[in-house]
């Protein structure tokens, strides 16, 4: 694993506020300062291991936040409405102790790309959510298993008719092409065979059936291997192949990598890793989260931030918590800025990075900032006050002020040269959150 | 919040995306209509059918005995198609676009694919979007990006290409140095408030940029720049359409090529305009669907259209409709169609030769049960880029593509 070895800090790359800021940023949905401060006193395996086992944040979480979450999730789905189910994944973000589980459950979310556009069922988009967040950080084969019954994900890719006398190749094409294999690693011949082999697998009312009358149990080959395979050999077939573990290793690193900082030795490696390892998450995640590579200078503020990430790090980092902002407009904005929750663009999910920053998108963080520091994320309006959670903080002076939120929400002393110091502090704070800086983390 | 002319003109001039352009205000000095004696004033509209459009039930060969052959339960009955001749009729639901064949204003390419086919939809868009059919080439650069890369920057300092929709701009508008931008309506792209961030803070020091493409940071500055130089273009875009009295259907796409029609008739300095409509991928249960699909394909065509013709535009502009692949000609079990081949593609505006072009792919005479392209899309894209772009570098399509009767003489 020489890719991947353990970090140490070094007086060249130290465990400095830049670093802990870097983590929260890139792993979580940023931190407020005493969860920054706490880190930075307790050293990095401390604040590694915390958001590893999701309890990383302390402010803002609400006692009883999981039966919160529970009611606003039933009442969204009670209602059909998948607005309201939007507004609800924001509300977890917003107020999760386990920050990484809800940003593996974005990555899974992106994975299995399934658009409410033609399920049209808050409920079970709601029920695939929740097997997204329970396997979040679980050996991938739960998952799969767990997925290739999913009726949301069924029925998006059209498993209502998949009879021995037309296997749904589509079905097929998918689960190889995108939530295992990838493109390239398997035969036009391996589609039709895994095709037959998943035939009869269907919903009905709402639920995963097997109907074994439309079974093809005929001898199929697969990847070489002939046999009378079914769907859970399929299942089995798929989690054995090498490509599915690169696969994997590549979402990971997708998503706590940045630009061009893994190269295909790298990848390798923890693909090889998470074969050994029944391509266990949780694992890949710890490794990846605690590798020098992860704190090394040039993996530091070169990923584009996705606008859940932006939008919900931006709120932590800054406390607004109470009164919590309404989260259907959080939902509104994160659509504008071109992440639509339970909408995804098509089944290969959001194209990410640098395909983030349209001039559209880039207009709308704007305009979030200047809504979130204006109060209008609120109902009714609740303006933002910069100098009481600067001063909360100990800062008092104005100039002590502008250093505390270039520290919190950039992870430096010095602001971004050029920013207008002759501001009142609430549009400086909505200048840094607008900034070309903080839109990467 | 208002900003004085003065800011504007500041900003414009002191960004180094507009530093190409004149600095005089362009959009005022620049005549409304060149068209007719230069290349420059010509607008390219791309529809994008997304999840490859049904062909053989858009312009549906009637009298071919395959159709009934392999068309059972979703064949459209003859007497409620639209003849254009006796070998082919309309989908029912094309009846603007009919009417637009009639008045001279529609070309129908048939029978479009390419060698090979892919069958999947990544691949198979990735083919149309960059015209390449080499792998490795699909997430570089789509072929109007490297069209636009012949252009200079638009005078006004508008992007080359603008997507109207959702989605981040397609590959086929990535080019090396053009530019192209999403947005979903104009209200997008006005800033409740403009950050302090002075324009020189944005803007990468002289000569970074060429060089370090890669760097994440140089991209993100330049981004805002041209998003904040955007959204002063579409604050005063906007004054100028607030009397507009077109009719579109109150569907998506038809708000989306209200929106292009906005900025074309604002003289907005893009040269191409992309719009997606999805949905085409009709595994099940095809026939409503399709029908309501090409409905709205219709409608909004033939209103943006006529929104220009009536604001004496048109004649700059040509609409390209095209899907990324036809679909299998035999349908599925569950009312619907599997991925298939070649498909028509649709040419409309006042400049195409109307009328049907290409012979009518036979539904007997099949290739592995799908249908034979008889021309392939890229003799579309030269005759697109040479007779209507004025684009005639080699480099955009690699080879050398027999062009097709598309226009007028």
């Amino acid at each position: 694993m020489d890719s991947w070895e353990p970090w140490q800090p070094s007086a060249d790359e130290p465990w400095d506020l830049r670093r802990v800021v870097h983590l929260h940023r890139r792993a979580a949905f940023a931190a407020t300062w005493k969860e920054i401060r706490r880190d930075l006193d307790d050293g990095p395996h401390a604040a590694i291991d915390r958001l590893l086992k999701g309890d990383s944040r302390v402010e803002g979480v609400p006692d009883d936040f999981e039966k919160m979450a529970g009611v606003i999730g039933d009442a969204a789905v009670g209602l059909g409405n998948v607005n309201r189910l939007k507004a609800w994944w924001f509300y977890r973000m917003l107020f999760t102790p386990d920050p990484l589980g809800e940003r593996l459950t974005l990555m899974w979310h992106n994975h299995f790309a399934t658009s409410n556009v033609k399920i049209e069922d808050a409920a079970l988009m709601r029920r695939q959510n929740a097997v997204l967040r329970t396997c979040a950080r679980a050996p991938f084969g739960e998952m799969l298993r767990r997925m290739a019954k999913d009726p949301a994900l069924l029925l998006w890719l059209d498993a209502e008719v998949n009879r021995k006398e037309h296997p749904n190749e589509n079905l097929a094409r998918e689960i190889m092409e995108l939530f295992t294999l990838g493109v390239g690693n398997y035969t036009e011949n391996d589609i039709k065979e895994v095709a037959r082999a998943l035939t009869g697998h269907t919903v009905k009312d709402g639920e995963f059936r097997h109907a074994a009358r439309d079974h093809d149990d005929g001898e199929k080959t697969i990847f070489q291997q002939t046999g009378r395979w079914s769907g859970d050999d399929v299942v089995r077939l798929l989690l054995e192949h090498p490509a599915t573990a690169r696969r994997l290793a590549f979402r990971i690193c997708e998503q706590f990598m940045g630009e061009g900082n893994v190269d295909q030795a790298a990848l390798d490696e923890l693909a090889n890793g998470l074969r050994a390892r029944e391509l266990d998450i949780g694992w890949a995640a710890a490794t990846v989260l605690h590798s020098a590579a992860f704190f090394s200078e040039r993996n530091l503020r070169n990923r584009v931030l996705a606008p859940v990430e932006y939008l919900v790090g931006a709120l932590c980092a800054l406390e607004v918590f109470d009164p919590p902002p309404s989260t259907l407009l959080l939902a509104e904005r994160s659509a504008n800025l071109g992440q639509d929750l339970f909408y995804p663009p098509n089944v290969f999910g959001w194209p990410g990075g640098r395909a983030w920053l349209t001039s559209r998108a880039i207009i709308g963080r704007t305009n979030f900032a200047t809504a979130l520091v204006a109060g209008a994320l609120h109902h009714p309006s609740h303006p933002f006050d910069a100098a009481a959670l600067a001063e909360g903080h100990g800062a008092s002076e104005v100039a002590d002020q502008r250093t505390f939120f270039s520290q919190l929400l950039l992870g430096r002393a010095n602001p971004p040269d050029g920013l207008s110091h002759d501001d009142t502090l609430d549009r400086y704070v909505a200048s840094l959150l607008a900034s070309p800086e903080a839109q990467l983390a | 919040m208002f900003r004085t002319r003065f800011h504007r003109r500041e900003f414009l001039t002191r960004s180094s995306l507009i530093a190409l352009a004149p600095s005089v205000p362009v959009f005022l000095a620049r005549a409304a209509s060149a068209a007719e004696t230069s290349y420059d004033g010509r607008i390219l509209v791309v529809i994008q059918l997304s999840g490859g459009n049904d062909g053989i039930n858009t312009v549906v060969p009637y009298t071919d005995e395959g159709y009934a052959k392999h068309r059972d339960k979703l064949r459209l009955p003859t007497e409620q198609l639209i003849k254009v001749n006796d070998q082919v009729g309309l989908h029912p639901s094309l009846r603007p676009m009919a009417d637009l064949l009639e008045d001279g204003r529609l070309a129908i390419v048939q029978g479009v694919g390419y060698p090979n086919p892919n069958r999947s939809h990544d691949v198979s868009m990735a083919i149309w979007h960059t015209a390449r059919m080499d792998r490795d080439e699909h997430k570089t650069f789509g072929w109007l990006g490297r069209a636009m890369d012949e252009r200079p920057v638009p005078a006004d300092g508008a992007p080359h290409a603008v997507l109207l929709g959702d989605d981040s701009p397609p590959v086929a508008l990535r080019g090396r140095r053009s530019t192209s931008v999403a947005l979903a309506n104009l209200q997008d792209l006005k800033l409740a408030s403009r950050p302090t961030l002075p324009d020189h803070r944005l803007a990468a020091a002289p000569g970074q940029d060429q060089n370090q493409d890669d760097d994440l940071a140089a991209f993100a500055r330049r981004a805002a720049l041209d998003a904040y130089a955007t959204a002063d273009l579409i604050e005063n875009v906007t004054q100028n359409v607030a009397n507009d009295r077109s009719a579109y259907p109150a569907t998506q796409l038809a708000e989306r090529l209200k929106s292009v029609a906005q900025l074309i008739k604002a003289n907005f300095g893009t040269p191409v305009y992309y719009a997606i409509q999805p949905g085409y991928d009709t595994h099940a249960v095809q026939l409503p669907t399709h029908a309501r699909l090409l409905r709205e394909l219709a409608g909004a065509l033939k209103a943006f259209l006529d929104d220009l013709r009536t604001a004496r535009l048109d004649d700059r502009v040509l609409v390209l409709c095209f899907s990324e692949f036809g679909r299998r000609v035999q349908e599925d079990a569950s009312l619907g169609t599997d991925h298939g081949t070649a498909g028509p593609v649709f040419l409309a505006g006042p400049r195409v030769a109307a009328g049907m072009v290409g012979p009518t792919p036979s539904l007997i005479d099949l290739e592995d049960g799908d249908l034979k392209a008889a021309i392939d899309f890229r003799q579309v894209y030269a005759t697109i880029l040479h007779q209507w772009l004025g684009i005639t570098s080699p480099g955009v399509l690699t080879n050398s593509f027999e062009l097709l009767p598309i226009f007028n003489a």
